[in-house]
């Protein structure tokens, strides 16, 4: 119950955000004609940004860069790291295993942000660039956590019994080991993808992977400061936007993973492999 | 103890594998340019007499491993090279911007323990009651929020409205500690992300401990509460929590790049942004160079510090 109660606020919060991130450039309409920057009033709902445009039109066009470069960044740094922690959890040569592990280590060292800015500094990333960049930095914790989770999921019986029948390496890693996994990857996923809507903000907040004007809440906190005293509302919806999104998909993700682990009381490192498996078959049913 | 050897032994090669990727990391930047180097930095103003700058200041006409050699060697001796937009030695940028990063950095680190220790174990003591629900949900809420939106917003409502505090440290130059009020808004936004991490961790292995059977022994022994708890319990709670802060030096580096630039205070995370938008490269390079190392020698630090907090729980080398 409580779980649930968690589940509901955490949606509650991170529905507006969200809704208008997604369907906002819909009903956003043709941009109007520029006014005089940092004026309240006259027609503009929310008033007008540092260059005269409409706030509440940059508003409903900002939400989706955030959300679908982070979404991207997630999907694409799974797309790497799955077959990474798959393959060294299941090689029986060690030596593949430290060669294809050890370098994210040492990549694990270069905190995220400051990696972002060191390629910004040399190329000029675009949206698609952030989105690698981000991906990029999450490999290593990613590829660790797989490995972790598809090392136990083999070390079990089932998995002896099928190397013994003869079942391809394949049939094992994708079929079974891959399926075994999946519930602590989508644990994983959760967390994962707020920590990259944060670093997806940030980023773009510092300049990095958009254009100087674009149409990003980020971007609109960032560029419309200046005028902070003279017509806050620029800066204040964009920013509260951002704070109820990240806010709320960290309440919605913790929730939906305590309900998977039936537990209400979660210890600090929510990636604990074992956890979220011994429950999966009850979940499957309800 | 040959275990603890051997794990602060690899632990130590895996420190120096970590800077020297880094430093090798940080050098490949510069070779992955596309086309002529100096003529990719030069950028907006392509004169020849600037490329020609360019070329001379990063030895650009000299084979990569050699550069990279002598760039290594300069590192080692504390040389990091010259700016390539005002000709000054890269170590006086380090110099100017290290003084107003480290008070940000030091207020923020020992403010976080007590806090983030204090409201875990509040939470802790008063397990699925109302204290306990309300910190653990503003700690989760809080904990994904990015700096610069919460800095914002917290300006807006401190500065603005109420006008209680400064809402930057416009003129301040680097003379922060004269003017304490200009720190309040920045060290709070520093503290939000690192106090939720620590202060859900404290909470987890405080709740575990007092749940523990070794606390109920004590208990039917008749020792006084607060001894069990602060005594007994709180160590075992805060080893896990220990490791867990040095993954928070990542976040408050982040941080203090975010928060510099919100607030405008000229450390080294505003040094390092102004470099990225005029593509200094030298001056990104060095700094690069000194977070890096910085980051691996405190994960490194906090890792041997854990083990032996926490022998057992085999920390990761």
């Amino acid at each position: 119950m409580k779980g649930r109660s968690r589940f509901v606020l955490g949606a509650a919060v991170i529905g507006l955000p969200l809704v208008l991130a997604l369907l906002g450039p819909l009903f956003a309409g043709e941009p109007g004609p520029r006014a005089v920057s940092f004026t309240l009033g006259d027609g503009h709902w929310l008033g007008t940004d540092f260059v005269g445009r409409d706030v509440w039109q940059q508003v409903l066009h900002g939400g989706r860069p955030v959300v679908v470069t982070a979404l991207a960044a997630t999907a694409l740094a799974y797309l790497v790291s799955l077959p990474l922690g798959l393959i060294s959890a299941l090689t029986h040569r060690s030596w593949l295993e430290e060669l294809l592990m050890r370098p994210l280590d040492v990549l694990l060292a270069v905190p995220s942000l400051l990696l972002i800015l060191l390629v910004a500094s040399v190329f000029e990333p675009g949206a698609v660039g952030l989105a690698l960049l981000v991906a990029l930095a999450n490999i290593p914790d990613a590829a660790r956590i797989v490995r972790a989770a598809a090392a136990e999921a083999a070390s079990r019986p089932a998995v002896e019994a099928l190397r013994m029948q003869g079942e391809t390496w394949w049939r094992i890693a994708f079929g079974h080991v891959g399926r075994a996994i999946l519930r602590t990857l989508a644990a994983d996923a959760g967390i994962r993808l707020t920590g990259v809507l944060y670093l997806v903000a940030t980023a773009a907040f510092l300049g990095v992977g958009v254009a100087p004007d674009a149409a990003d809440w980020a971007v609109m906190v960032d560029r419309n400061r200046t005028g902070l005293f003279v017509q806050p509302w620029a800066v204040v919806v964009p920013a509260l936007l951002i704070v109820t999104l990240t806010t709320g998909s960290n309440l919605l993700f913790d929730a939906a993973l305590d309900r998977r682990s039936g537990s209400t009381r979660r210890a600090g490192n929510p990636r604990r492999p074992g956890d979220n498996r011994r429950n999966g078959e009850k979940v499957r049913q309800s | 103890m040959s275990g603890l050897r051997s794990f602060v032994v690899r632990r130590l090669l895996l420190g120096g594998a970590q800077t020297v990727a880094v430093v090798l990391l940080v050098f490949a930047l510069t070779e992955a340019l596309p086309g002529d180097a100096a003529v990719a930095l030069a950028g907006d103003q392509p004169d020849p007499a600037r490329i020609a700058a360019i070329r001379e200041a990063m030895h650009l006409d000299r084979p990569a491993h050699e550069r990279l050699l002598g760039w290594a060697a300069g590192l080692a001796h504390g040389d990091f090279g010259t700016s390539l937009t005002s000709g000054r030695p890269v170590t006086t940028y380090i110099e100017d911007g290290f003084g107003p990063t480290l008070l940000l950095a030091t207020t923020t680190v020992t403010l976080l323990i007590p806090l983030g220790v204090g409201l875990g174990v509040l939470a802790a003591r008063h397990e699925g009651r109302l204290v306990d629900r309300l910190v653990s949900s503003v700690t989760l809420g809080v904990y994904a929020v990015p700096e610069f939106a919460l800095g914002v917003l917290l300006v807006t409502v401190f500065a603005l409205r109420l006008g209680w505090l400064p809402p930057t440290a416009v003129g301040y130059g680097t003379d922060l500690l004269g003017h304490p009020a200009a720190l309040v808004l920045p060290v709070l936004v520093l503290l939000s992300r690192p106090v939720c991490s620590l202060s859900r961790l404290v909470r987890a292995g405080m709740v575990d401990a007092l749940n523990s059977p070794y606390v109920a022994q004590a208990r039917r022994y008749g020792i006084p509460g607060a001894r069990v708890r602060y005594g007994h319990a709180l160590p075992n709670a805060v080893a896990p929590a220990a490791q867990q802060l040095a993954r928070t030096v990542d976040w408050l580096l982040c941080g203090v790049i975010v928060v510099e630039a919100l607030f405008v205070i000229p450390g080294l995370g505003t040094v390092l942004m102004n470099a990225v938008a005029e593509r200094d490269v030298p001056v990104v390079q060095g700094l690069a160079v000194v977070f890096g190392v910085l980051t691996v020698v405190l994960n490194l630090g906090a890792d041997l510090v854990a083990h032996r907090f926490a022998p057992r729980a085999g920390v990761a080398a």
